[in-house]
């Protein structure tokens, strides 16, 4: 016998898992519009970057009538991308080996060392993490020209390693507490130097926060603008998105050239994303919850 | 043996910590306690000899009709952005986190602008805002989309708002994502079978669950929201005229395009500096006493 009450929370629950049906629906209709959204202007470049001037304004929407490649060389050409390509990866490389180096040596001792210096200086670090790139960049671009870094891509990269390591020794200096202290006790019971120690023993037990210090930084590098537009005098050192830039400028009009820059710009980046998603996703939330 | 033991580990600690403090000095300390010297002087950044004019040059920002205008159209994208980028992350981690099999699809997606610099992303828009939508209008006839996106600032605003959000939810979401994972499974099962509804669910339990990521995400938005450079740089380059320049932009013209006014836009950029550093305080002590009581 099936009483009235029982009978009520049944016929709740098949209304709750109708709700819950039609909420996983609408959710997922809501997130398939999103993502079109979100793609919608990536597909758009791609699609047009092949298209000619004519093929485009009459069609924008609809698929190339024939292929047009010459877009792309042209846009090879006009942004020196071999060579732009290049001073990013200079510039990234230099920037990120000094953070790696610096702030993981700085923060390891900095962890490890009790006492009013040590707290000093990681206070020293730390106070910087709020001041806006803005209000220092004036003074920055004066010191820069004076050291003659400017227009150099490996000083670009040192400029980045000034401006990066802070937050690095915040990182790392919190990661250092959890690597056993035994270990540094038992390394120089074997005779092992202070910088044997850190090198042999201390910096592979790093690799974890390593890798995630390094994919946040090397994003930052990679999408940054401003610095560089206010570094890099010389259009011989131009970075990708100085390079595409400048032809976005100097082209204005002529968007079959311009979307094909824009894909070969973003060709690096997104093939690199589409590999190491996982690493990328993790290094991103775990680089936002510690700091 | 006993002095030695004393300054070893201070000597050694300088020695590890040297090549990042002499980098962080130059590049970062120097320039900040420069922007501050500066901003009290009339220095305009080719002459080598200034002079001291005290606070005259936050004086007059305080009456620069620009300046004022910059700050004011920033404040008004800093709120708009506060809460649509964290209502658009929660609610796509939410949704995401109930999908089955679509769920990494979706992820990769919603992130994959945020590895792209929003002057590459901003370009792209820009075709979408003066190719694609006046075609939109012409041939399928929306006449919706038919606005002056870039040229008009009533709607250009919008316009750098969509790109702002485009590019930055995706990172909020992983954020989000993150925290709703840490939600206790057992947690929600107890909660449903005590008869809460989805959305009492959410509210009562979730919400208050992932309440340290809303700090985060609220802190992250306020920071680079402020600073917002970029983006309008690649849509609007602060015009028509000076009609959306954000405080970046306008700092950025006084110090390197019109004037070559360090001293005043050092006086700028540290207007910003305190905004940014005291608003982030009160959002922090703020958030973080609820998050204890939560």
């Amino acid at each position: 016998m099936i009483s009235p009450k029982s009978f009520q929370t049944a016929s709740i629950g098949i209304r709750q898992t109708a709700l819950r049906r039609i909420g996983a629906g609408g959710m997922f209709l809501f997130l398939l519009i999103a993502a079109i959204i979100t793609l919608f202007p990536i597909y758009m470049a791609l699609l047009n970057s092949v298209k000619t001037q004519g093929d485009m304004l009459s069609n924008i929407l609809a698929l190339p009538a024939s292929l047009e490649w010459g877009n792309y060389t042209d846009a090879f050409r006009k942004t020196n991308y071999v060579r732009s390509l290049w001073n990013t990866f200079v510039v990234a490389g230099t920037g990120l080996a000094g953070i790696v180096l610096f702030a993981s040596m700085a923060g390891y001792k900095l962890s490890r060392t009790p006492g009013k210096l040590s707290a000093f200086l990681f206070g020293l670090f730390v106070m910087s993490t709020l001041i806006p790139f803005h209000s220092i960049m004036i003074t920055l671009v004066r010191i820069s020209s004076g050291l003659k870094l400017q227009g150099s891509a490996v000083g670009l990269g040192l400029l980045y390693i000034g401006l990066g390591v802070a937050v690095a020794i915040f990182l790392y200096h919190g990661f250092v507490k959890s690597v056993p202290k035994e270990l540094d006790e038992a390394a120089v019971i074997d005779g092992c130097g202070e910088f044997k120690l850190y090198f042999a023993v201390i910096l592979p037990l790093l690799l974890p926060i390593t890798a995630t210090i390094a994919i946040l930084n090397t994003l930052w590098m990679w999408n940054d603008f401003l610095l560089p537009l206010l570094v890099l005098t010389d259009f011989k050192s131009y970075t990708l998105l100085l390079s595409t830039n400048m032809l976005f400028g100097e082209y204005n009009n002529d968007w079959s050239a311009i979307l094909a820059s824009l894909v070969l710009a973003m060709l690096p980046v997104i093939l690199l994303y589409l590999l190491l998603q996982k690493y990328i996703l993790h290094g991103i939330s775990e680089g936002a919850i510690k700091s | 043996m006993p002095t030695t033991r004393k300054w070893k580990p201070s000597a050694m600690l300088l020695l590890f910590v040297f090549p990042a403090l002499v980098f962080y000095c130059v590049f970062t300390l120097a320039p900040a306690i420069g922007g501050i010297w500066y901003s009290l002087t009339d220095w305009n950044g080719l002459n080598p000899a200034y002079r001291m004019v005290g606070l005259s040059n936050y004086v007059e920002a305080m009456g620069d009709r620009f300046f004022l205008k910059s700050l004011w159209f920033t404040l008004k994208f800093v709120v708009f952005m506060l809460v649509l980028q964290n209502l658009l992350a929660i609610l796509l981690a939410v949704f995401i986190e109930a999908m089955g099999r679509s769920k990494v699809w979706f992820r990769t997606i919603f992130f994959m602008p945020n590895m792209l610099s929003l002057i590459i992303g901003g370009f792209m828009w820009m075709f979408i805002f003066t190719r694609v939508f006046p075609y939109g209008a012409e041939k399928l006839g929306w006449s919706l989309l038919n606005q002056s996106w870039i040229g008009d600032p009533r709607y250009s605003f919008f316009s750098i708002l969509a790109l702002s959000l485009w590019g930055g939810v995706g990172y909020l979401m992983v954020i989000y994502i993150a925290a709703l994972q840490g939600v206790p499974k057992t947690l929600k099962e107890a909660a449903a079978i005590d008869g809460a509804g989805a959305l009492s669910l959410f509210r009562n339990v979730t919400l208050p669950m992932i309440y340290p990521a809303l700090t985060i995400g609220v802190f992250l938005t306020l920071n680079g929201s402020f600073k917002v450079f970029d983006a309008v740089y690649s849509l609007t380059g602060g015009g028509p005229g000076r009609s959306t320049q954000v405080i970046a932009i306008n700092i950025f013209e006084e110090a390197f395009s019109f004037s070559n006014r360090y001293g005043y836009a050092s006086a700028k950029a540290m207007i910003l500096f305190g905004i940014v550093l005291v608003i982030s305080i009160v959002q922090l002590a703020v958030m973080k006493r609820r998050e204890v009581r939560a």
